[in-house]
């Protein structure tokens, strides 16, 4: 992929200075743009950008392209690296995952980015989470949820946003003296939710969307919702602040647009623009609907700030987020 | 049923573009398939966004074309170059190579594709016909199955490696290599040296490009001249191919029970093909009673492990389609590019767009088909491989292997782990030790690991509930008779030789 970007970016140069007078004369952007994905082909964020960079170059001008990068690897750490490090010039940007970058740093492990340096474009995707447990079990409430004296909680592995979730859910609503267990090691969201269909635990937390299709199958029941409103996927299921449990309200997963430290104010107010225009984009959006996307914008002063509103939650609940099954 | 497969037909029927999408989608899989180091999950990629102004369905026919032709393209190089195209074609090798360096290629690249086609169709018909149960399939199995299956895995590996201690050592190699990277219960880093690159674990397609093409290659390089040892060009007739593909038809008990071990394996996520492919060869060369030639050139072992790899697919589907839950990198693509065109893979599709999954289905049974013509017609032009002097192959060989590695995930370091497990396979096949062993191994140890971790919280640290598990209780069961297989063969022969003859 880089090769093949570099011969563009050659290509364009090339052109540039063959054409001589050109048009938009020294101006944002002349070369083609790339998005890095910190995870692999075929994911949520590989999706969410393939349906997204399109809507975006057109926003950015008549001939510009936008090519999507995969840089999968360690967590999604790898490709953030990637972005960070890069030149300021506005043609390399990422999409990064909140609360999962900051987590790296609250549970004392080395990450060679620093989030709150880096130039935020705005928000794409906001997501909250669910409580579920097994269709054909009694629990109907989060009373009834709380009053059980065994949980099993399944879930993806350690350092996961996830199992963060639902540490802190199981520390909010007062499970840790029942000694909970938390069955990690899944591989992903789909694969903990078949897991919970399963029998392996009884219960579970997972992003809204990926949960819907298991609920509207009657193999899982919703028990309550993090953020501050009802989802529209379960208009019947109250969120946890409704309950009471209003230290859960914060819990989502943010996919957001950044690109290098030290960006030139020009070039960066050009992306947030762009960026604020496609998000209103009729097109953009049927197709975000059609993908299933969760479409919650934020400027990009907003999201730098939701940045550090993760750093301050997550850090409060730091002495929680110990490895469950340490050896 | 019928309805939607009618809705399904009239559909593909009704617009020419689905048989170009189709053909365009079998010609990259075959190519792909060939390419050591470039894979489905490349092609599928590369040609995601050609599908962006596609109807969902018209999208489904062009991958399926990619997935119903990919593995039965890899054959091709394991055959002639004794590198597998693609992971699950490393079992191919075993016979595949040896037919070539007697100038029996044209006949084993026909049984191969003809076992493929089978294979394929016998996969998807069993796709067909589950799908209505696929969910409870799937709940069979937890981590404890998981565990078993993987302890299955290693156990066929032993009992069917020759040598039974070099066999060991190079599986325990493999496992050994398979600790490296995060552990992602324990929730710590191992034998990473603080690489970034280790966080991950070793990816198998760097190494098996390392382990099988670069080896073979230095191998050639120390030995001169072509592959084929025997006959000169002038050998190579169609009327090879045609015999390979009768070889294939009086072999029928070896592909159904391949096919059917390849439906099965490619139905559990995560196992992969590799296995399933290597499990199909353990299997026929342990049932037929003469298999002496295994592993010097005999066709059915080439005809057990291409009809296993071929009917995974269709069993891969069956949890990709029915959770959502991916079984190779492959299938974890095409759940993207369905998610890209608004169809969610779960519970509800299976119910709600029952006539896209017939389009998939008829779509990967044309592919099948295609790709088998495709390349019988082909041989006859790929075989002149074998007789290129190593001169012009071996450069040409490693660049290409080189550049698929690194293509993989554009990763350098990639690279480096491929030409390291090339000089390491070159040292196994100079001392003799399996390396297929070694990549089984490899692929099943996190999954062993995992579900074994997993399996000891759910049971709290009592391991008699792996007996209580009943998916679990059978698969140990089958290990158990597996093991005891080589022992009572021993048992009889001792019977008919008392006085200690050998048989």
């Amino acid at each position: 992929m880089r090769f093949i970007s570099f011969i563009c970016a050659l290509f364009v140069l090339s052109a540039c200075s063959g054409g001589g007078g050109n048009s938009n004369n020294g101006e944002y952007p002349q070369e083609n743009i790339s998005i890095v994905i910190p995870y692999g082909p075929g994911g949520g964020f590989d999706t969410t950008v393939r349906v997204f960079a399109p809507h975006f170059a057109e926003k950015l001008g008549d001939d510009v392209t936008i090519l999507p990068e995969n840089i999968p690897g360690t967590g999604g750490r790898r490709g953030t690296t990637t972005v960070y490090r890069e030149d300021p010039d506005g043609y390399t940007i990422g999409i990064l995952n909140l609360p999962g970058l900051v987590l790296p740093s609250i549970l004392g492990e080395q990450v060679d980015f620093q989030l709150r340096e880096m130039s935020w474009i705005g928000r794409i995707e906001s997501q909250n989470y669910v409580l579920l447990v097994q269709a054909e079990s009694d629990i109907q409430t989060l009373d009834d949820f709380i009053a059980q004296d065994e949980f099993t909680f399944v879930s993806i592995g350690y350092g996961t946003t996830v199992l963060a979730a639902i540490q802190i859910a199981a520390e909010q609503l007062g499970l840790m003296s029942k000694n909970p267990k938390f069955l990690t090691g899944y591989s992903g969201t789909s694969d903990q939710l078949v897991a919970l269909v399963r029998g392996d635990g009884n219960a579970t937390i997972s992003p809204i969307s990926t949960a819907y299709q298991y609920v509207r199958s009657e193999n899982l029941r919703p028990i309550a919702v993090t953020g501050e409103s009802r989802s529209s996927y379960f208009p019947d299921t109250p969120t946890f602040e409704e309950l009471g449990y209003s230290g859960l309200t914060p819990l989502n997963v943010q996919r957001s647009l950044a690109g290098p430290p030290g960006m030139d104010p020009v070039v960066l107010g050009k992306l947030r623009e762009a960026f604020l225009q496609t998000m209103e984009s009729p097109e953009f959006l049927e197709a975000a609907a059609q993908a299933q996307m969760d479409v919650a914008p934020l400027n990009g002063d907003l999201a730098a700030q939701e940045i550090e509103n993760n750093f301050q939650y997550y850090e409060g609940f730091r002495a929680n987020l110990s490895n469950p099954n340490q050896l | 049923m019928f309805e939607p497969l009618l809705t399904a037909l009239s559909y593909l029927f009704s617009d020419g573009l689905n048989f170009l999408y189709l053909a365009l989608g079998v010609v990259v899989g075959v190519l792909f398939g060939i390419i050591p180091g470039l894979g489905g999950a490349t092609a599928i990629a590369l040609l995601l966004p050609l599908t962006f102004g596609m109807s969902p369905e018209q999208a489904i026919v062009l991958m399926g074309g990619v997935m119903g032709a990919v593995s039965a393209g890899g054959a091709v190089t394991a055959i002639l170059l004794n590198t597998p195209g693609t992971a699950p074609n490393a079992a191919t090798c075993f016979d595949g190579y040896p037919l070539t360096k007697q100038g029996k290629a044209g006949l084993a690249i026909g049984a191969a594709a003809s076992a493929s086609a089978i294979g394929g169709m016998f996969g998807l018909f069993i796709l067909a016909a589950v799908l209505p149960v696929a969910k409870s399939i799937v709940l069979w199995f937890g981590p404890p199955a998981f565990f078993m299956l993987a302890l299955l895995g290693l156990t066929s590996l032993t009992v069917s490696s020759g040598n039974m201690l070099r066999g060991l050592i190079a599986g325990c190699l493999g496992l050994f290599i398979g600790f490296v990277g995060y552990d992602e219960i324990g929730g710590t880093e191992r034998y990473t040296g603080g690489v970034d690159y280790l966080w991950d674990g070793l990816s198998i397609v760097p190494v098996l490009i390392g382990l099988f093409a670069i080896a073979e290659m230095l191998m050639l390089f120390v030995k001169g001249g072509s592959i084929s040892e025997s006959g000169s060009q002038e050998k190579i007739r169609f009327t090879d191919t045609v015999q390979g593909i009768k070889e294939t038809l009086k072999n029928l008990k070896i592909v159904a029970s391949g096919s059917a071990i390849g439906s099965l394996i490619g139905a559990v996520p995560g196992i992969g093909g590799v296995v399933a492919s290597f499990m199909s060869y353990s299997f026929a060369s342990q049932i037929t009673k003469d298999n002496s030639k295994f592993g010097k050139g005999d066709i059915r072992g080439v005809i057990a492990p291409e009809s296993a790899n071929n009917a995974k697919d269709g069993g891969g589907l069956i949890p990709t389609l029915a959770f959502g839950v991916p079984g190779t990198a492959e299938m974890a693509l095409f759940l993207g590019v369905l998610i890209l065109h608004g169809l969610n893979p779960g519970p509800m599709l299976l119910i709600e767009r029952e006539y896209t999954i017939f389009v998939l289905i008829l779509t990967m049974l044309g592919a099948t088909i295609l790709s088998t013509a495709f390349i019988c017609i082909a041989a006859y032009y790929l075989v002149r491989i074998a007789y290129i002097d190593s001169g012009i192959l071996i450069p040409s060989v490693i660049s290409v292997s080189l550049v698929g590695a690194y293509a993989v995930h554009n990763t350098i370091g990639d690279v480096f782990t491929a030409a390291f497990f090339g000089v390491l396979g070159y040292l196994m096949i100079r001392f003799d030790y399996p390396r297929i062993t070694l990549v089984i191994a490899l692929v099943l140890c996190s999954l062993m690991e995992r579900n074994y971790t997993q399996s000891m919280i759910m049971f709290e640290g009592d391991w008699s509930g792996f007996f209580r598990d009943k998916t679990a209780l059978v698969l140990f069961l089958f290990s158990a008779v597996a093991l005891s297989i080589p022992m009572i063969q021993a048992f009889r022969k001792k019977r008919q030789h008392p006085d200690g003859t050998p048989g």
